[in-house]
């Protein structure tokens, strides 16, 4: 009951946003299902893998795909991916989070007021 | 360009593993205003890609929980299929609003998870200290 709770929140917040679902799957596996940080991490993202094919063919029918801007994202962010996976453990994970909080709170303000 | 320096910002975050796809909507909406469902758009075929390649690393390390990822992801697929069809239908403007209250829960839950490492450092350090002191 719970695995059907967290799939379908998880997944109308995957499908509205095509995004969130990862920051939301990762704290619910290691604190609700008690799994280490790397296989929680892991399994999200083979959760997700399908959720977001499947927000993809439906964002494309809804000629939402904007394939020109989508893959040079994408090309950006497979060689990112790889720096980001070499630097992981070699910065503070903590300075980086604060970073990231204040993003979001100007980020998320910016995105009601506008 | 700009997309590629955009994508690999986004990808930087995510290989940190703290969601690069909400990054990369965020800077393509505020610092080339695109459009909210075209930005979430870009960030679908982002995804595909870039988590393809971590999944083998964490199959061949065997990180996966397949009895846990399975049930989840079949519930996640019927939702998805909600939440794509309701954001499809949603006007942009009501759409990027709920965006931005959900970067504000996850903000709210960031500064939680942050305390909690801050109190559990804290806890840990004083544990050495007291035992440093027994031992004297």
């Amino acid at each position: 009951m719970k695995k059907v709770l967290i799939g379908i929140i998880v997944g109308i917040i995957s499908g509205m946003f095509a995004a969130g679902g990862g920051l939301l799957l990762v704290p619910v596996y290691t604190y609700i299902l008690k799994l280490d940080e790397k296989d929680a991490r892991a399994t999200s993202l083979f959760c997700i893998l399908p959720m977001v094919i499947l927000t993809a063919i439906i964002y494309a029918h809804n000629n939402f795909i904007d394939w020109n801007l989508g893959i040079k994202c994408a090309l950006g962010g497979i060689i990112g991916g790889f720096l980001g996976g070499k630097l992981l453990n070699k910065i503070s994970n903590k300075y980086l989070q604060i970073i990231f909080i204040i993003f979001l709170i100007y980020a998320g303000i910016n995105m009601i007021t506008r | 360009m700009k997309e590629i320096i955009i994508g690999l910002i986004a990808g930087v975050i995510g290989g940190l593993g703290m969601g690069g796809g909400t990054i990369l909507i965020l800077l393509l909406s505020i610092f080339m205003g695109i459009e909210q469902h075209i930005a979430q758009g870009a960030n679908v075929i982002f995804f595909i890609p870039t988590s393809i390649a971590a999944i083998c690393v964490f199959l061949k390390n065997k990180n996966i929980k397949f009895k846990i990822a399975i049930p989840i992801c079949i519930w996640g697929l019927v939702g998805t299929g909600i939440g794509a069809v309701v954001s499809s239908k949603l006007n942009v403007n009501i759409l990027r609003k709920c965006f931005g209250v959900f970067l504000l829960i996850i903000a709210i839950y960031q500064i939680y998870s942050l305390y909690k490492t801050y109190r559990k450092e804290k806890n840990r350090n004083n544990t050495i200290k007291y035992k440093k002191g027994g031992n004297i």
